[in-house]
């Protein structure tokens, strides 16, 4: 806007009538999924299939299983999918404006060490054999911006009101982001590090800032909101280990991430397309059983007979799939997202964050086009419910939905004052474990539970057993498990890792 | 009577306030700059005061004659100060010493007011009581006009009207005076009507606000405004002055009739005169049809193709007798067909290959429209140009901002160009940039078609020399995801339009 335009906006706004604002919950069907915890009655399925190898579970971990199998040129696997959608945390929709995620949806540039994001990329044309990037699904400019003090200023790192001290603590915290990088022990995925400093696993994050005398109230906004974007909790209930994890496994040469209309769905639809004739889904699986050298699945649709199983749902589920095994000492974070119809033209950039919200800000799921004059939009607001798990996955399920349509106005217009009035619809999506939280100690009970998941011909791939709940865990976990089923199977021969 | 009399003081203290609040935001909104404006206006308004003051001891006699006219002129001048800074700075002319000229003027007669009053009054009250209470309520006055400016005036009246309200209390005072001080008037009626009218002025301009920021609106055009149009896109905008037509959109100068030839030769021939025997041409851009006149000058093209975003824009040149005569009715010839559409979604999904691409955006001024300058926009061009065929680019003025011509011309290159910039003068516009390019080394043409009046055989291989101030510098590429055009562009023009 120029200064001449702005002398006749001096003189009065004109005001938009406020319309209905429609909308509603998406994918309610946590019935099936408390059916499996109260282990509910179901019709015994009629009819047996049998497949070499059988994927529980088609988000990002099975579908990357599925994909390196196929690689290998092996093709006798199953995916059974409870939903009717395959993506699990990569799930996306679409309206008449643009496809959008329902929750993840950007990879970072892959670092060099990150073959297998590399090989995956290649073969979908993001980068080419010499690692040169693609720039159409990088993040357009501009990427990100903050609302802070009444603002919206470029970028993530606060200025507005900053001393000399808050940003020397900043530099303090990147030199020390560095210094931790040079260890070796933060690889995307995290395998591929050197062994973790156990210590660190033993403080939360906050901790850690304090301990290193970082005070700064708009760094630990700052380190505060990384934890929460990745792993939905905060910095008291996240993992020092995790948290610099966040800022010291990524390279920040290269500018990034990769990011799609529809987020990481973009991935999904592509695995899927490879995979049709894998995948299997509204199955729900009911009971895991071992009998003699085979493993025996009871579902809501068949039974299934297999060599081997790869197990890429959600670990904390499968006590109830499998008789003997103790649960997990994992705690999952609750999420709600929402996808909102913009009627105006709003400009933004891709991530719009704001200072001390309680939510991550929007994305801009329109932003990826290439049209110069973009009329509507979809906006994906993220919220993150930090805090006691258990109660907050009560608030998020008894509220209904203009308790939260209400909630996400309100945060919104603090920094778009007035925006329900171009605001036609909201639809949200409620999680109550949407991933895994690495809350302090997670590493320990990371090993813990894959000692306790080792049965012959059986592997857990979910990203939740490496216990950060990003892309590159989950390619990482489903690669593994594959090429570990392989070689039980004596496919091929044994090696350590991908 | 002493409080009536105390608070006309109140409120000739708060007019006086708002006037120079008034000054100060319109010069802060209109030229930028906050605390300069602020500080000199009030510097200003406050010498004026002075000046006011030392002169009050000219006045002798016939003292409340001379206070009811001063205050009469304060309500006039000070009540459509906004207005006549408004239409002042639309206008363009000179627009700093009308402000400091309005400030000076008000400063002096509200410099006058209180002197005048308190020699009026010293008959009535003990000197030091009236010294203590006119100077309290002047200030009480003050105190009141700064808390009742931002957070009633502005937010619910505009400047425009704010200032009126407050002029038509300073004539209110005026015409209570008359009244008040009878006895001590010789034509108390005079007064009256005189008041009367200033208070029927006032209230005419309340009333006609809009139409005087209308009327600002208006006239930031120099000349006769002959056709102005909102469309979904932009603000189309045609002025006339004697054979002068000119067309603005958004309030960006897109050319004039008096020297656009100059312009569209320039942009044309040197690519399609080089190109004998050139069939398809794709016009991207251009909806006013000048840049298809040139093309149509060939007699091999036989079929041009033109897309552009706004179709009120196409149907205007279509349509318009005028602007068809300016077109030579190029947008109704059989050989051109009209797309309205975004360019670059519209070329990813076309199959056409073309002789030649004539590519007439509106300038980078943002992230949407840097869009179609990008590496990933010329990548895409690279399939729809034939072998042999030629694109050219408008690119912004080479001398005015040489950054963003050189990026341009560097995207191009990294994009797989070979690359041949040129310019040519266009009065109305300065030094004007075009890069052409290709996949075969470049030659001028050695004849242009006739009738052409900007161009010759001769003339036209000095285009691709370069003065030493316009020559290449050393510039990052712009990419999607890293529009540093948009950066530089802004920086350089900012430099400029001031």
């Amino acid at each position: 806007m120029t200064r001449r335009q702005l002398a006749p906006a001096l003189l009065g706004l004109t005001v938009k009538g406020e319309g209905q604002i429609q909308g509603g919950f998406v994918y309610e069907n946590h019935n099936e999924g408390h059916k499996i915890r109260d282990r509910a009655i179901y019709r015994p399925p009629a009819g047996t299939r049998r497949a070499k190898v059988i994927i529980i579970g088609g988000g990002m971990a099975g579908l990357c299983a599925g994909w390196w199998l196929r690689k290998q040129g092996f093709t006798d696997f199953l995916i059974l999918e409870g939903e009717e959608e395959i993506g699990g945390n990569a799930r996306s929709g679409h309206n008449d404006i643009c496809a959008y995620p329902w929750a993840s949806h950007y990879v970072p540039v892959p670092n060099p060490e990150s073959a297998l994001v590399r090989e995956l990329f290649t073969e979908f044309g993001l980068m080419d054999a010499q690692g040169a990037l693609d720039e159409r699904w990088l993040c357009h400019s501009p990427q990100e911006r903050l609302f802070l003090h009444g603002r919206w200023q470029w970028g993530l790192d606060p200025e507005a009101g900053t001393t000399k001290a808050d940003r020397d603590q900043r530099h303090t915290f990147e030199a020390r982001m560095e210094e931790f990088a040079d260890t070796g022990q933060f690889q995307l995925p995290m395998a591929l590090g050197k062994p973790p400093d156990r210590a660190l696993d033993q403080l939360s994050m906050r901790d850690w800032l304090v301990q290193q005398k970082l005070t700064s109230p708009y760094l630990a906004w700052q380190v505060d909101y990384g934890c929460r974007d990745d792993y939905g909790s905060s910095s008291a209930e996240t993992s020092a280990w995790a948290g610099i994890h966040y800022h010291a496994a990524r390279q920040h040469s290269a500018k990034g991430p990769f990011t799609w209309p529809e987020g990481n769905g973009w991935i999904a639809r592509r695995l899927a397309e490879q995979l049709k004739a894998h995948i299997v889904t509204t199955v729900w699986t009911r009971a895991i059983e071992r009998i003699g050298t085979r493993w025996h699945l009871r579902t809501t649709g068949f039974n299934v007979e297999a060599d081997a199983i790869i197990y890429a749902a959600p670990s904390f589920v499968l006590p109830y799939l499998m008789k003997g095994l103790p649960k997990p000492n994992f705690e999952y974070s609750p999420w709600l997202t929402a996808n909102l119809v913009i009627e105006q033209p709003i400009e933004t950039a891709w991530d719009n964050v704001i200072y001390d919200s309680p939510s991550l800000g929007y994305v801009n799921a329109t932003h990826q086009t290439l049209a110069s004059r973009v009329n509507r939009a979809v906006w994906t607001y993220y919220l993150p419910l930090t805090g006691p798990a258990l109660n907050q996955r009560r608030r998020l399920q008894s509220q209904d939905w203009n308790f939260w349509k209400e909630a996400i106005l309100t945060d919104l217009e603090r920094a778009h004052p007035g925006l329900r009035k171009v605001v036609s619809r909201i639809d949200i999506f409620r999680q109550g474990h949407a991933m895994r939280r690495p809350r302090p100690g997670f590493l320990t009970e990371s090993e813990a539970w894959r000692k306790a998941t080792e049965r012959p011909n059986f592997r857990i791939a979910n990203s939740d057993v490496s216990g950060l709940p990003i892309f590159e865990e989950a390619q990482y976990r489903g690669v593994e498990a594959a090429r570990f089923t392989l070689a039980a199977l004596g496919i091929i021969k044994k090696v350590d890792r991908p | 009577m002493a409080i009536v009399l105390f608070i006309s003081v109140f409120l000739i203290a708060a007019c006086g306030l708002i006037y120079e609040l008034i000054a100060g935001t319109l010069a802060s909104y209109l030229l930028g700059d906050s605390v300069l404006q602020f500080s000199t206006i009030i510097g200003t308004y406050l010498f004026a005061m002075g000046v006011g003051s030392w002169l009050s001891k000219f006045l002798v006699r016939g003292l409340v004659a001379r206070f009811i006219n001063i205050e009469i002129m304060v309500g006039v001048v000070g009540g459509f100060s906004s207005s006549i800074l408004f239409l002042g700075f639309a206008y363009g002319q000179g627009f700093r010493p009308l402000l400091y000229g309005v400030v000076m003027i008000v400063g002096v007669l509200v410099g006058l007011e209180i002197p005048l009053l308190m020699r009026i009054l010293k008959e009535r009250f003990e000197f030091s009581d009236l010294v203590a209470n006119v100077l309290t309520f002047d200030y009480l006055g003050a105190l009141g006009a700064s808390l009742l400016f931002p957070l009633l005036l502005v937010p619910k009246l505009g400047l425009v009207r704010s200032a009126i309200v407050f002029g038509l209390l300073n004539v209110g005072v005026a015409l209570w005076s008359t009244w008040f001080f009878r006895e001590q008037l010789g034509h108390p009626w005079r007064l009256r009507i005189t008041g009367s009218i200033a208070f029927l002025c006032l209230c005419a301009g309340l009333i006609f606000a809009d139409e005087i920021s209308n009327a600002a609106d208006n006239s930031l055009y120099a000349d006769d405004v002959i056709l102005s149009r909102q469309t979904r896109y932009q603000r189309i905008v045609l002025t006339r002055w004697k054979d002068d037509i000119r067309l603005f959109l958004s309030s960006h100068l897109q050319f004039s009739s008096r020297d656009e030839y100059r312009y569209h030769e320039a942009l044309v021939h040197p690519a399609l005169a080089s190109l004998p025997g050139v069939r398809n041409v794709l016009i991207l851009g251009g909806g006013d049809g000048l840049a298809a006149r040139e093309v149509l000058r060939y007699d091999t093209v036989q079929s041009i193709t033109l897309v552009d975003l706004d179709p009120e824009m196409t149907t205007l040149f279509k349509t318009h007798p005028m602007l068809k005569t300016l077109n030579g009715n190029s947008l109704n010839s059989p050989r051109l067909k009209v797309h309205n559409a975004d360019a670059f979604p519209w070329l990813e999904q076309s199959r056409d290959v073309y002789d030649a691409v004539i590519i007439d955006f509106p300038d980078p001024t943002n992230f949407s429209l840097g869009k179609l300058y990008t590496t990933a926009f010329y990548r895409l061009l690279k399939k729809h140009v034939a072998e042999h065929g030629l694109v050219v680019v408008q690119s912004t003025s080479p001398l005015f901002a040489r950054q963003s011509y050189w990026c341009i011309v560097e995207t191009m290159r990294l994009a797989g160009w070979r690359i041949s910039p040129y310019h040519a003068y266009v009065p109305s516009f300065g030094e004007w940039g075009f890069v052409l390019a290709g996949q075969q080394p470049y030659e001028p043409p050695l004849t242009v078609p006739v009738g052409l009046k900007f161009l010759t055989s001769a003339n036209i291989r000095g285009l691709f020399e370069f003065p030493r101030d316009m020559q290449a510098v050393a510039v990052e590429p712009n990419r999607l995801n890293d529009q540093v055009l948009v950066r530089y562009y802004e920086a350089e023009w900012r430099n400029i339009s001031r």
